[in-house]
């Protein structure tokens, strides 16, 4: 009895010791990172020789072009070295946060999605390359981008490559219901709840696949309808999604989650790919490395790929609708120890001969120049033109702080499921507003 | 602890007449040897707390984190958290699915450790055996599977019930916010009741067969046994379960995280863990998410003081 005694108790005392060691670990969240000043991009350039470590997200770059770059980089340096190390888009903002702002960790070039570079450009975690962008491109390099990375006429990131998302369609469901390519947005409305009408069977299909929180696809109806997500006001940015047009944007968002929708009110736009090829699908949009997932014999069913068009989402006007501007940046981290090495590698990047890589492969070119380089089927023609006149998020410093909030995707899951526009419209733009200022 | 040993022979010959020197070593040596311990302690626990706590009383955004100096704003952040009627939503929130997940972890781990002292040893080692997988398995690996068991088109779940019978034709079970809870109940608890089972069972290996035979000789029935003679003598353990439990559950957050992603509301379903990551790193404003887990650190302690006050008064008598 006692020895069993004696036995619990040693035990129960290291459980408690324990148990305050998680306690402690557990609630000492902190920002991770150092508060080093950021001292880079001062004076000299670093090493002449470096192992240089490139950061690219998911498997967009094709790998002849990796190679290339390997390849070219270190027979112009002799002695240096160039890695590639690829990341994943998903928490790639919270992986930079973390990595960027350490001196030892950074990376010294790095991808990032265009709507997710004005929070490092305004937070200075970028080099300033304003004086490599004549050399780079100059005008040639698609000026969205340029201007998106901008803070106080200083250029902190360049383009990469571009790709904003269109309409995939099945041409067989739209012989069936007799239905024509749509040229505006009211017939593309129509279609979309036709095509539903038309199918009544699965139970799920999808005249128009639009799952509840996908608010990146929704934005194209806000921006066509004339309305915006946040607009500034002298010094302020107020959330506009319950202004009259927005409002209207978002009832046709209503409309065709409600009549042409089949997919979860509150699921996310992953996988597309997965209920089209299981036949629930008779329109949806993404971006156009989707096609290559259809064509994939593991993931996708590439004997649907005759079935499958493409076309732009048009506007109300009959010109393409102004979609999100999806893509990517390149920049230097500011803690790079090798500024011009990482200068000379981004020129790479940006050289006709890269870029021409990057465009067969179905990427749109950071230059505009190179844009005939993506060949002239469908799918390049629906590439250019829902590019032509895509539009950013507002550029407001505090706009990822809204993202990462979730706000959208809550207002917008609250819209599929029937909510009140007007009134779930105001209460978002109350919280946009508080997170702007 | 340099200073002991490097002490001038001469205060040692001093003192000797008066103090034996034995005791005098004994006297400081053991602390000598606590200040490693102890210092390691206080940098990799005490640094991270104090930065928090520092934090909490700055204006630090992501500018900050690349260098630019943050503006000491003294309470401003708990001001404009304690004036906002959300953050108290999700602390109610987070206190009600913590009580309820530990209990429901609590009583069926230990409802499984009971039936296993009665099973046969073929028996108890699948059991133990399918306690230790669902215990070993990677935490992401395991929510994609539930994930996919839950899904609104293609899910199992849907798809089992629809079968029986009932209208759960791409029914979202994460829509709802109580449905939710209830999705990320059963997960939590699925994950966590092995090692409640595990401890409960190594515990009830040590009680004494003797006590209960004699409780049975005078008459006591099963039940009572249980609640009189089993239980009290695995108290200390099932307290310390029972803590951990708490914390573990006030702390969790990917399993919401993964949940959240997948459907579902994220404002009605935020519990402090997410809330806290997505004021940070979601939305780069640490200072503000510094302030809110200073929050959950002060309910933690609230939670756990009484289970700490019990055990130390255990530990005394």
């Amino acid at each position: 009895m006692i020895e069993r005694n004696s036995r619990v108790r040693t035990l129960k005392q290291n459980l408690a010791l324990a148990a305050a060691g998680v306690l402690a670990l557990g609630l000492g969240l902190s920002a991770c990172g150092d508060d080093d000043k950021a001292d880079a991009a001062s004076g000299d350039g670093g090493p002449e020789k470096a192992d240089i470590r490139v950061w690219l997200n998911g498997a967009d770059t094709p790998d002849a072009a990796r190679e290339w770059l390997k390849t070219t980089f270190e027979k112009d340096h002799p002695g240096s070295t160039l890695t590639i190390e690829q990341q994943e888009w998903e928490g790639l903002v919270e992986k930079l946060t973390t990595s960027l702002s350490s001196d030892s960790e950074t990376p010294d070039v790095v991808e990032v999605g265009n709507t997710q570079a004005p929070t490092f450009t305004s937070a200075g975690a970028f080099s300033d390359v304003s004086d490599e962008l004549g050399d780079w491109g100059g005008d040639d390099l698609l000026q969205g981008f340029v201007e998106g990375a901008q803070v106080d006429g200083k250029t902190y990131a360049v383009p990469y490559y571009a790709g904003s998302k269109y309409i995939f369609y099945r041409k067989d469901l739209f012989e069936a219901a007799g239905i024509a390519v749509p040229t505006t947005m009211d017939e593309f409305v129509q279609a979309a709840i036709d095509l539903k009408a038309a199918n009544p069977e699965p139970a799920n299909f999808s005249g128009f696949w639009f799952p509840g929180q996908d608010w990146r696809n929704g934005v194209a109806f806000v921006w066509n309808a004339g309305g915006d997500l946040a607009v500034q006001d002298g010094d302020e940015w107020k959330g506009a999604l319950s202004s009259p047009e927005s409002v209207e944007g978002l009832e046709t968002v209503q409309a065709l989650m409600e009549q042409a929708s089949g997919a979860a009110k509150d699921g996310n736009e992953e996988n597309p790919q997965t209920p089209f090829c299981n036949g629930e699908v008779g329109m949806l949009s993404a971006p156009g490395w989707v096609k290559g997932l259809i064509e994939d014999p593991e993931a996708g069913c590439p004997d649907m790929v005759a079935n499958l068009g493409v076309f732009a989402l048009p506007g109300s006007d009959g010109e393409p609708a102004p979609v999100l501007l999806g893509g990517s940046d390149i920049a230097i981290s500011a803690k790079s120890k090798n500024q011009d090495l990482a200068r000379d590698v981004v020129g790479l990047m940006l050289s006709d001969d890269y870029q021409k890589l990057m465009a067969a492969a179905g990427l749109t070119p950071a230059k505009s120049s190179l844009s005939s380089e993506l060949g002239s089927d469908e799918f390049a023609a629906a590439t250019i033109a829902a590019a032509s006149n895509a539009k950013l998020t507002p550029a407001a410093p505090g706009w990822a702080e809204v993202e990462g909030s979730r706000v959208l995707e809550d207002l917008f899951v609250d819209i599929a499921t029937g909510g009140d526009v007007a009134e779930l419209a105001a209460a978002a733009d109350e919280k946009i507003t508080d997170q702007l200022n | 602890m340099s200073t002991t040993t490097s002490a001038p022979p001469e205060t040692v010959a001093a003192e000797l007449p008066t103090e034996p020197r034995p005791r005098r070593g004994a006297g400081r040596l053991p602390y000598g040897l606590v200040v490693p311990a102890a210092a390691l302690l206080a940098l990799s626990l005490g640094y991270p707390l104090v930065r928090q706590v520092v934090l909490s009383f700055h204006e630090y955004g992501l500018a900050q984190q690349f260098g630019r100096p943050a503006d000491f704003v003294g309470l401003d952040n708990y001001r404009a958290l304690v004036t906002d009627a959300y953050l108290w939503k999700v602390l109610a929130r987070t206190v009600v699915f913590c009580l309820v997940n530990a209990a429901a972890t609590m009583v069926l781990g230990m409802g499984i450790a009971l039936l296993m002292r009665l099973m046969a040893g073929p028996v108890r080692l699948l059991v133990q055996g399918g306690l230790l997988l669902a215990w070993a398995m990677p935490v992401v690996a395991s929510l994609i599977v539930w994930q996919w068991l839950f899904d609104t088109q293609y899910g199992v779940v849907n798809w089992s019930l629809s079968r029986l019978g009932a209208d759960y034709e791409g029914h979202s079970w994460l829509l709802e916010p109580l449905s939710f809870f209830f999705v990320a109940t059963v997960i939590v608890v699925w994950m966590s009741v092995p090692f409640v089972a595990f401890t409960g069972y190594a515990a009830l290996t040590q009680v004494s067969e003797d006590l209960t035979e004699a409780a049975e000789l005078d008459g006591a029935g099963a039940w009572q046994r249980l609640r009189h003679v089993v239980l009290p003598s695995i108290r200390p353990v099932l307290l310390i379960i029972g803590l951990l439990q708490v914390i573990w559950d006030l702390r969790v957050f990917t399993q919401i995280y993964v949940l959240q992603k997948a459907g579902g509301v994220t404002r009605d379903t935020n519990l402090l863990g997410t809330y806290i990551y997505r004021l940070g790193i979601g939305g780069g404003d640490f200072g503000t998410a510094a302030a809110v887990a200073m929050f959950m650190l002060a309910l933690t302690v609230l939670l756990t003081a009484p289970y700490v006050r019990t055990m130390l008064k255990a530990e005394e008598s």
